[in-house]
Formats: structure tokens, sequence, C-alpha cells
């Protein structure tokens, strides 16, 4: 068993008053809210709900990427010592708490859980938050539905059992001075004591900056860097989100090359793409009639967008589920239109 | 995976009821009382969101 009273774990967690919370169906989502694809989460906090830490997050290689008990036990460690600095007044936890919301105040959620006595599942606290943001019109793609930006995109590689140690630094953050073996102590000026912490307060940063501010503790002094966003650094690749990526394409692509580009006749801006890989479904749901090694370079005569470096991310960004779009297509030399009906799951409906 | 089905196991579930011990560890399931007994015993929270086993 991994935490037996006098195990390393187990002697933190006896310091503690130890909570688990099984259903959702009471708990304010907005204190706790959290990426609500991690079915494992912990929160250090204290009486007065103001919450420390945060313990989980994941990537889209793994569920337990940055899990592990050695950072577990590391993060009980430093809970505690913050709040001996808190009980003496030395310590205050940042943010203003927000104002409480709970499951049954989303009326999707009633409707489709609670009205039916289910268990309001954490993802689909979620899924029908961002259903009933598009219907809401308060939909922000690019906040809400690529959620938790992946901080290997900024170069951060961390020694995870360490916590927020980094082992190597690269690309935009060891262009900024980042370095191996400094620890990650703050993002745009917020205490990050855990990888939770560190994802939470990234996925927070607009959408639209292009730089981030990363206090490191090298040796036991404070380093401030700059950090220069590279583009799309808020892309994530979406496959773990089963049921809240949003519309469903049934293929995936890859950007075009400035050389593929010029080699067809296509614009070096554009967002031209290969599809690699088509979804059995789109048969089955009569999605498109696309093939592996098709590229498409337009949908519905568009071929540039500001964000967009493929049709497969331009379509996701830029159109609702269920919505019809013609492709422009280059299939073996020959310039073709193609029809796409793009996919509504059926929860969603 | 491996260490969320471990640790899933470790700490072991227990329907929801307000308080279970776990390898001597109590571990209660009522928010309010988790802040009650925080505020008395002026100790922080760990506290769990996972799904019930």
């Amino acid at each position: 068993m991994l935490s037996p009273k006098d195990s390393p774990l187990g002697k933190q967690l006896s310091q503690y008053v130890c909570l688990r919370i099984t259903r959702m169906d009471e708990s304010n989502v907005a204190l706790f809210e959290r990426d609500w694809i991690n079915t494992l989460y912990f929160f250090i906090l204290n009486a007065d709900e103001q919450i420390y830490m945060r313990y989980g997050g994941r990537d889209s290689a793994s569920a337990d990427t940055y899990l592990d008990l050695d950072s577990l036990e590391l993060a009980t460690r430093q809970g505690l010592a913050l709040h001996q600095r808190y009980l003496k007044g030395a310590y205050q936890p940042a943010a203003e708490p927000p104002k409480p919301l709970y499951p049954r105040e989303i009326p999707l959620l009633v409707q489709r859980t609670l009205a039916q006595h289910a268990c309001v599942e954490c993802h689909l606290i979620g899924d029908f938050q961002n259903i009933q943001r598009e219907r809401d019109g308060t939909l922000d793609k690019l906040t809400h539905l690529f959620h938790s930006p992946d901080i290997k995109t900024l170069g951060i590689y961390l020694d995870v059992p360490k916590g927020l140690v980094v082992k190597d630094a690269q690309a935009a953050v060891q262009a900024a001075g980042m370095k191996p073996g400094d620890r990650v102590a703050a993002l745009d000026g917020t205490p990050v004591w855990t990888f939770g912490d560190l994802q939470y307060r990234y996925d927070k940063v607009d959408r639209r900056a292009q730089r981030v501010k990363i206090s490191v503790d090298r040796g036991g002094a404070p380093v401030e860097l700059t950090v220069a966003l590279p583009e799309r650094w808020w892309w994530t690749d979406l496959r773990y989100r089963q049921s809240s990526v949003d519309p469903r394409l049934d293929f995936e692509d890859r950007p075009l090359t400035a050389a593929e580009k010029q080699k067809f006749g296509l614009k070096p801006d554009g967002f031209a793409s290969q599809v690699k890989y088509v979804a059995e479904f789109a048969k089955i749901r009569k999605t498109h009639e696309l093939r592996a090694g098709d590229i498409v370079f337009g949908v519905d005569g568009v071929e540039r967008d500001a964000l967009a470096n493929t049709a497969e991310l331009f379509i996701k960004l830029r159109k609702k589920a269920g919505d019809s779009v013609t492709l422009d297509v280059l299939r073996e030399g020959q310039r073709i239109q193609m029809p796409l009906k793009t996919y509504v799951l059926s929860f969603r409906k | 995976m491996k260490f969320l089905i471990v640790l899933a196991s470790a700490l072991v579930s227990f329907g929801g009821s307000l308080a279970a011990e776990d390898n001597g560890i109590a571990w209660l399931g009522d928010y309010r009382e988790a802040l009650r007994q925080a505020r008395e015993t002026r100790k922080p929270i760990f506290m769990e969101f996972r799904c019930e086993a």
C-alpha cells in the first residue's frame, strides 16, 4: 500500500484533515475549478477555504506524465509548511475566492444528469459548461476547447519526482534563460508549487498574449524570465478529450511545409494540409470521402486564417458541430471539391 | 496511467460515507465536516476528488 500511516506520505497525510469527494453534486465547481478531464485531482487548503496548491493534471501523452508518489509527498510537505506560515500570519494565498458555482446552477448539467439522478461526472462539468457557453455566445475555443496547453511547447521538461525542478530547458524558455536545475516558482507573478499549479496558471494566460513571465529559483536566488510565447502555444492534441472535441471531423492532418506548398502551387501563407488519417467512422457517419494523402487547401473558399495552420484546425476553430462545408482538395494532382458534414455527439444535441 | 491505478487502489474508496479508515488515515466524505475539523484542529485539508470506484 502507498500510504500506510508510517510511510513518508502517510506521515504527511496524518497531519491533515483528509477529505475524499466522489460526487460533484454539492461541490463548488468555481472554487475547485480545474481541467475537468482529470478524474483524480487534489487540493490543499485551509479551513477558510483558501487554496494553497493543487496536485494533478496531465498531458495528451498520458494521464500520469506528471504524477508520482515523490512529487505528491513533496506537495504535502510544502502544503504543511505553507499552512504553518499562514497560521503565523506570514503567508496569504493570493487570489480572492471566485463567486460560488454549483452543478445545480448549470442548466444543461441539471437536465442531463441531476434530473435523471445520474452522477455528475467531472468531465461532464467541462463539457456542459462548453455547450452552455456556445449557446450563450461566450465560448472562446482557444481557451475552452484547447484547455491545458502543454508546457513542453515552451520547452519546459520537468524532473517530475522533484516537483517543479527543470530537467531540461529548450526552445522558448531556453532562449529566455531558463536552465536545468532551476525550480519554477511563479507564473505571471502567481506562486506555483506543483505541476498542477503551473498547468492551472498557464491555462489562465490570455491566448492572445505574446509573452509570459516565469520566475525561477536558481540556487536559492530568484531569477525573473520573460518568455516569448511561440505561435499557437495554446495548441494541444485533443484526441484524449473524446467527448470534449467539437466539431468532430473524422480525419487528422499535418501542415504542409513551405516547399510542399510551392511545389503544389498553393498559397505560401495558407493553411493547406495533408490528410494523414481518416477514421472508420467517416464512412459510417458519411462525414466526408477524404483519403489519406489528400491535400485540403481550402474550406468554403477560404485558404488563409490568422490562427489555423491546417484545414482541420480551421474547421475546429471557425465552424460549429453540425455545420456542412465544402473542401477544396488536391488529389493525385487534380483539384476537386468535396462536401464535409461535421459530426455532433449525441449528448450534445 | 499506472500511477493513477496504483494510487486509486491504495487510497481505498469508502462509498461516500462520512468517514472511513484507510491504512490508519481517517478520510472524511463531508466537506463541511472537514472544514469544521480543520478549524478545530488547526490542520490543513488534503482534499481528493476522484470518481466513485
